[in-house]
């Protein structure tokens, strides 16, 4: 049903993206008139898992937060964040991931993980839809891992010289090739997070955009000597670690203030 | 260990001693292989911090909020320190076959779309940054536009070397250091200098 829907919507949307550019505003317009965004489709699915999806202990996610998310609204307005029951900072991801196997009872783990905890995090996300961002430094763990990510967004490094600030910050506004660099810490982007892709027919979380971006950086392993296409190439750190959760803590700290418009639309 | 199970399976010999060895066994392969999946995540976490701390000093004096103005070290010594990097090829030549250079510099793709031929490769990645020849309209505007560079009377050593460590010429630049992390060779990177001097480069005409 949802390949349908979406081949159907897409026709028109993959034309529009041949061109490798952000959507228009027209484009925009044109997927709200016909009043379903291919990205609806996937967290209409993440709805069906929060009521329906029982693991091992028969609980579904509604059974501890409520019919329709009501104990969910605004959450994911103060993520990522501390929680005491995993001991870790925990961003969408990561807090779903260990809900589903702590209380739910369902293995979320690799590549099937991602196919159930994704959808689930844009339909949570959704929940805080018009609300404001506002991530708090409290726990120490939290002013820790924020320190962490500042870093790590400035560290150059891997065979290209990279960091995230050097596209993200320094050349924000230019193309790679015909695709624009946004400023996700200057211009609060993370409010658009998780986000449809129309080039991947995807919902991404920011764990995506993240593990996609280091991709580029062309990380190597010193052991081995210089980086190598074949055999030397670190391309993507695992789901979930903490270097991820550090860099989401650091670039959702500073889109505070910003309105939520989730699920995002882009290439 | 496999052996010492179908023994133990043989000899019980009745089917309701087999069951629960089977079950055994796949029991302890599933621990098995979720033990497995578990180190094989802790070893790429582990990889990739270890390529994140294999950051080189001048990587690190780059790294600030500026990120193009070094920090903590002298601009001349970094400058003598980067060029000190530089290998040439082994013939000395350093404007080699702007046709070699052109494969190189372009993607796969890229190639195919101007010649219909196998040829591009993923190494030089230029046009992601400049634009260059006019035929290809998908280029990127982080770098100067390198349209009839060979005209400009730049000596083609200066370009040798900007490919090979910009950051010889420019700390910090945002342009590949690549003859110096090993992406491009001395030889490929003469011919890339072929590519933007060469009076019959797609660049020049």
């Amino acid at each position: 049903m949802r390949k349908v829907i979406l081949a159907s919507l897409l026709g028109g949307a993959l034309l529009f993206s041949a061109r490798a550019e952000s959507p228009t505003p027209e484009q925009l317009q044109i997927l709200k008139e016909m009043g379903v965004s291919p990205a609806d489709v996937i967290i209409e699915e993440g709805r069906e898992y929060y009521h329906n999806l029982k693991g091992t202990t028969g609980k579904t996610c509604a059974s501890c937060h409520g019919q329709d998310g009501d104990g969910l609204v605004g959450a994911y307005a103060k993520m990522p964040r501390y929680y005491t029951d995993i001991k870790r900072v925990a961003d969408i991801d990561l807090r779903i991931k260990s809900c589903l196997e702590k209380y739910v009872g369902v293995d979320a783990s690799g590549k099937k993980g991602r196919k159930i905890i994704v959808p689930l995090a844009g339909y949570v996300a959704t929940l805080s839809n018009g609300m404001p961002i506002s991530v708090e430094l409290k726990h120490p763990e939290e002013k820790r891992l924020y320190e962490y990510g500042k870093e790590l967004w400035f560290k150059r490094v891997g065979a290209r010289d990279f960091s995230c600030a050097i596209c993200h910050d320094v050349l924000a506004g230019k193309r790679i090739r015909l695709q624009k660099l946004g400023a996700p810490v200057r211009d609060k982007l993370y409010a658009h997070w998780p986000a449809y892709r129309i080039s991947k027919d995807k919902l991404w979380t920011m764990e995506d955009r993240i593990r996609g971006c280091y991709k580029s950086f062309f990380l190597f392993d010193p052991d081995k000597g210089k980086f190598d296409f074949k055999k030397n190439w670190v391309k993507k750190p695992p789901f979930y670690i903490e270097e991820i959760i550090a860099l989401e803590l650091y670039m959702k700290r500073a889109a505070n203030g910003a309105k939520i418009e989730v699920p995002g639309l882009l290439r | 260990m496999k052996r010492g199970l179908l023994v133990a399976l043989f000899a019980s010999a009745g089917i309701i001693a087999c069951q629960p060895a089977s079950q055994a066994v796949k029991q302890e392969k599933q621990t098995l292989s979720a033990q497995a999946k578990t180190q094989e995540k802790v070893d790429k976490a582990q990889l990739f911090r270890k390529a994140l701390n294999a950051q080189d000093k001048w990587q690190k004096a780059c790294s600030n909020p500026t990120q193009i103005a070094p920090e903590g070290v002298d601009v001349a010594q970094f400058i003598k320190e980067m060029k000190e990097t530089i290998k040439y090829p082994k013939d000395g030549k350093l404007v080699g076959d702007w046709k070699k250079g052109e494969s190189l510099a372009l993607l796969p793709k890229e190639y195919k779309a101007l010649y219909g031929t196998k040829g591009g490769s993923r190494k030089g990645n230029c046009y992601a940054c400049h634009c260059g020849d006019p035929r290809i309209i998908a280029c990127g505007n982080i770098g100067p536009s390198l349209r009839g560079y060979g005209n400009k009377g730049i000596d083609p050593k200066l370009t040798y070397d900007r490919i090979y460590n910009s950051w010889a010429q420019v700390p910090c630049s945002t342009m590949f250091r690549f003859g110096y992390h090993g992406l491009l060779s001395p030889e490929e990177i003469a011919h890339i200098v072929g590519y933007l001097h060469d009076p019959e480069s797609p660049i020049n005409k």
